[in-house]
């Protein structure tokens, strides 16, 4: 079957909670900067939760906005590495190859989403720390980009499985950190290009919207609106 | 199955089955792959279920471990609390497991007491100079020994108390800074049961929220989230409807469709307000509650209530009557409702809106499972097992008289809810524990509370021991277990075991009392041991399906109307202008979050702060201060003065300033230490346990530090777009 992954985020769910960010963290050994560099906008984390402020008081709404990478179908990143590190992958994800990459930083100047972040510098984990570190990927070393990839490993993880059973994926059986913990549900993930999953039927959803979708970068991530009233 | 109880044994072995004898020989068996265990394959990974101990809640967890070591923790898909959902506290469980500054080892003081410098001794030595001043004080005055923990449930709880009953003391304190004191008396007034509800969210239409944190603290975070979710969008043509009322914009308050503010401390107030509204138009399903409580509720017209409480009377009016024909309807008081100085009312106010709608006992209502029922075989014992959560403060506060008085002559001290740091400064709990002739402390980092102890134990993490716990909410009677998921890190012994121990060497009332060689046995005999039921429980994680889950209707013929007792908050207005609105933090909890670098790195939802604690006030009132964004300020109350940086929050009532609690540590290692100043030492030492209590100043201040906020790497986008 063909695999064509995408996210929705329901945004009429979401609560800010935050729990998607530590898992991500927890499944992509992404590094600690601490609160000097956050500052200079060195925050590591691969996904973030936006808040915008709507109306003034007594009439003023908070919103919340979990940006990942868009895996964009036509990444504005890709086309700028000098060096093919960023690439489209089979599934059509927007794929990084640390090992080409030599940090011109290009593609992050190129993403309209701000969703790539840069090593600085060789990050440490103080012993016994880096006992938690998980085996499937690699801690990214000094000079190199780095960004969402839907969980790459897990969805390996999820395929393998699979092909010893020598059958196909099932919907629901791959799915990254965040999308497995999200409390209220808002995060969803699945194959598009299988009718019957679960993400098919909610991108149907009028509610729909992309991310700057003016762009034409055919983001992979598919938004729904906050709804107003009781009823549907 | 033997493997896998082979494996277990093995893990658990260092910990129980030699309390007092080496276990060096175990270890070296295990660490080394020459003939790798059963169950390990080198790059091949496993998950077990055990249960999350970042906070009450009690969620079920599965662990991925690797090679030995835990990698990741996911919520168990089978556990009823949170069906395979986890919040960002309880994943970051693992960097308290792996954490640089985790004891390793036991300690005895070395230098003058509070100093915080101890010299590492053997597990041996640490136990008989535990055991000298027991076995003395048993003796001569069994009434001196204090024992101080947080809320212990399951079969921790009836070893602690067995313990404490046996030696001859009835000096067992537990405390919880974030305990449902007002909400347990606010039910027991209504509902006739000293207990928490059950709100099934999931099926419900409308949904009042009164200072509700149900979706970041509150009582069980993940279970409430994941239920909200579902009331808005898994039914195909309902849609809940979500209405706050509260004092500020919360992460909570962001997911209302209607946000009402209200003057702090009059959430009970506005509720009444609305059951006025429903009985004067005859809106209400229970028309006998109504009718007995319409004299009563007679003063409060809407108008009355908008005076008091700054939320217009054709609001109340409005929600009132949305609330009484989109049913079921659930109405939810939250911390900053609860932990007011008159919590028990406006907690007993928003019940009684659910005691009008007759929505009790009914699915997308309030219901009451019976917690006690999973430990009935224990008769009386079974408050030790499933105890209501309260906060303590009362018997805290005894303890910390008694202790001034010289009445103790040994304190064991256990859990995380650190009182040294939780409590208000006023009750001078530090010097009154300073008193007491010799302090134990069962800990796994030293913070301002264990830091004064004369002996530290350290204990496992909840990923590393054994246990079993019963939920507060959403437990559907499930006992969950808790097992060792990887092999214990540190030489660390858990204090269920070693009361047991020492129970065992007193001899006499206490060895009978704990007839058990470890912890692990207690809990075999208890739940059927290896080869029985218990070996499925633990792969599964707890006992899920096999008890009752039916609900409770709960019993409103005994309502009795909530009387407002009029305590005002501490502070000339005049002096003081804004309410200082406290609440826990999302990240941090009550604090114990705070030494874990993932958790003072994830943005704080509403102001999008890292690293360090801040004051949220209206921008409107802060330019009348002269107040811009980051700037330092003294934050002043009668009780205390701290200093804290200015975030603005457009949605928060222009005559309070609001902080988060959990940053301010002195004592809790390098991530922890020097991030702010600690907002509990505002509080007043009150009668009652109240941290909506005291009213506060603000004066700019010049401070070296700076606040850090991640807001929009993206720059602007339009949010009427996202809409």
């Amino acid at each position: 079957m063909e695999i064509k992954w995408a996210m929705a985020i329901d945004l009429d769910r979401c609560t800010g909670c935050g729990a998607c960010v530590v898992a991500c963290v927890a499944e992509n050994n992404i590094p600690v900067v601490g609160e000097a560099e956050v500052e200079k906008g060195r925050l590591m984390q691969w996904i973030r939760v936006a808040r915008y402020w709507e109306g003034e008081y007594p009439e003023a709404q908070a919103v919340y906005l979990p940006v990942p990478c868009m895996q964009c179908e036509r990444a504005p990143c890709e086309t700028v590495c000098p060096v093919y590190a960023t690439y489209h992958n089979e599934d059509g994800l927007n794929a990084m190859v640390y090992n080409r990459c030599v940090g011109t930083r290009y593609c992050a100047n190129n993403c309209p989403y701000s969703v790539r972040v840069f090593n600085w510098f060789d990050h440490v984990w103080e012993k016994p720390l880096d006992e938690q570190l998980s085996p499937d990927l690699t801690t990214r070393s000094r000079g190199v980009m780095e960004k969402c990839t839907f969980c790459i490993q897990r969805i390996r993880r999820a395929k393998e499985t699979a092909a010893e059973e020598g059958r196909e994926i099932r919907d629901g059986e791959a799915v990254p950190a965040c999308v497995q913990t999200c409390p209220p549900g808002a995060l969803l993930f699945g194959n598009v290009a299988d009718p019957h999953s679960e993400i098919a039927r909610k991108l149907k959803d009028p509610r729909r919207f992309r991310l700057m979708e003016h762009l034409g970068t055919e983001p992979r991530v598919v938004y729904l609106k906050r709804q107003k009233g009781a009823g549907r | 199955m033997l493997h896998r109880r082979q494996f277990l044994k093995l893990g658990g072995a260092t910990a129980f089955a030699t309390l007092f004898g080496g276990c060096d020989k175990m270890q070296r068996t295990l660490i080394p792959f020459v003939i790798p265990p059963e169950n390990t394959t080198l790059g091949e990974a496993l998950w077990y279920a055990s249960v999350c101990g970042q906070c009450p809640a009690g969620c079920g967890i599965v662990v991925r471990v690797s090679e030995g070591r835990a990698k990741k923790i996911e919520g168990n898909p089978r556990h009823p609390v949170n069906r395979g959902r986890l919040c960002a506290r309880g994943q970051a469980a693992l960097q308290a497991l792996y954490h640089p500054e985790r004891l390793s080892r036991p300690m005895k003081l070395s230098g003058t007491r509070g100093s915080g410098t101890y010299a590492p001794i053997s597990w041996e030595e640490a136990l008989s100079l535990l055991m000298v001043p027991l076995k003395k004080v048993q003796a001569e005055a069994p009434a001196s020994l204090l024992m101080l923990t947080e809320p212990m449930r399951g079969h921790a709880g009836l070893v602690a108390g067995r313990f404490m009953k046996a030696f001859g003391s009835k000096h067992r304190v537990a405390w919880d800074p974030f305990g449902a004191d007002a909400m347990l008396s606010a039910n027991a007034a209504i509902h006739g049961i000293r207990d928490l509800p059950e709100h099934d969210l999931a099926n419900a239409r409308y949904l009042l929220s009164f200072s509700g944190d149900f979706l970041e603290t509150g009582i069980s975070p993940v279970h409430y989230a994941r239920a909200y979710g579902r009331m808005r969008g898994d039914r195909e043509t309902i849609r809940g409807k979500f209405v706050h009322f509260g004092p500020r914009l919360s992460m909570t308050a962001a997911a209302a469709d209607l946000f009402l503010p209200c003057t702090p401390g009059t959430e009970g107030i506005v509720a009444l307000g609305i059951a006025h509204v429903m009985v004067r138009d005859r809106l209400t399903a229970a028309s006998a509650v109504a009718g007995r409580l319409a004299d009563d509720l007679s003063a409060y017209p809407p108008e009355a209530v908008e005076r008091l409480t700054g939320v217009h009377a054709h609001d109340i009016a409005a929600v009132a009557e949305e609330f009484a024909r989109n049913q079921p309807g659930i109405a939810i008081p939250g911390t900053g409702a609860a932990t007011g100085p008159d919590g028990a009312f406006h907690c007993a106010g928003v019940a009684l809106l659910n005691a009008l709608a007759g929505n009790a006992g009914k699915p997308g209502g309030v219901s009451f499972p019976n917690r006690a029922l999973a430990f009935a075989r224990y008769g009386s014992e079974a408050a030790l097992l499933a105890p209501a959560p309260e906060s303590g403060y009362a018997a805290m506060r005894d303890a910390i008289d008694k202790m001034r008085g010289g009445a103790f002559r040994i304190a064991i001290l256990s859990g995380a809810t650190n009182p040294a740091f939780t409590l208000p400064p006023s009750l001078k709990f530090s010097e009154a524990l300073s008193k007491v002739p010799f302090i134990a402390a069962f800990a796994s980092f030293l913070d301002e509370t264990t830091s004064q102890a004369d002996l530290v134990l350290p204990v496992p993490t909840a990923l590393e021991a054994w246990g079993d716990d019963l939920a507060p909410v959403g437990h559907s009677g499930a006992v969950t277990l808790c097992q060792p998921v990887v092999v214990p890190f540190h030489d660390t012994r858990s204090m269920p075991d070693v009361l047991i121990a020492a129970a065992g060497e007193l001899g006499g009332k206490p060895a009978k009392a704990l007839p058990w060689g470890s912890f692990k046995e207690c809990l075999d005999k208890a739940y059927g041991g290896p080869g029985g039921q218990m070996e499925i429980a633990l792969q599964r994680g707890g006992f899920f399906g096999e008890s009752s889950s039916q609900r409770s209707g709960a019993r409103t013929g005994t309502v009795a109307f909530p009387k407002g007792t009029e305590r005002p908050i501490d502070g000339d207005p005049k002096a003081f202008p804004l309410a200082l609105h406290l609440y826990p933090s999302v990240t941090l909890y009550d604090g114990r979050g705070a030494n874990l670098p993932w958790l003072q790195e994830m943005p704080d939802p509403v102001t999008t702060a890292v690293w360090r604690n801040w004051v949220e006030v209206n921008p409107k009132t802060a330019a009348g201060l002269g107040l811009s964004e980051g700037d330092g300020v003294t934050v002043t109350s009668p009780s205390g003065k701290i200093t804290a940086h200015v975030t603005f929050n457009p949605g928060i009532a222009p005559d309070v300033a609001a902080m988060p609690l959990g940053q301010g540590h002195t004592r809790y290692g390098k991530t922890a230490n020097g991030r702010g100043e600690n907002p509990f030492a505002l509080l007043p030492a009150g009668e009652t346990y109240a941290l909506q209590a005291t009213r506060v100043s603000l004066t700019k201040t010049k401070l070296p530090t700076r606040l850090v906020r991640f807001a929009h790497p993206e720059g602007q986008w339009k949010i009427s777009n996202l809409m």
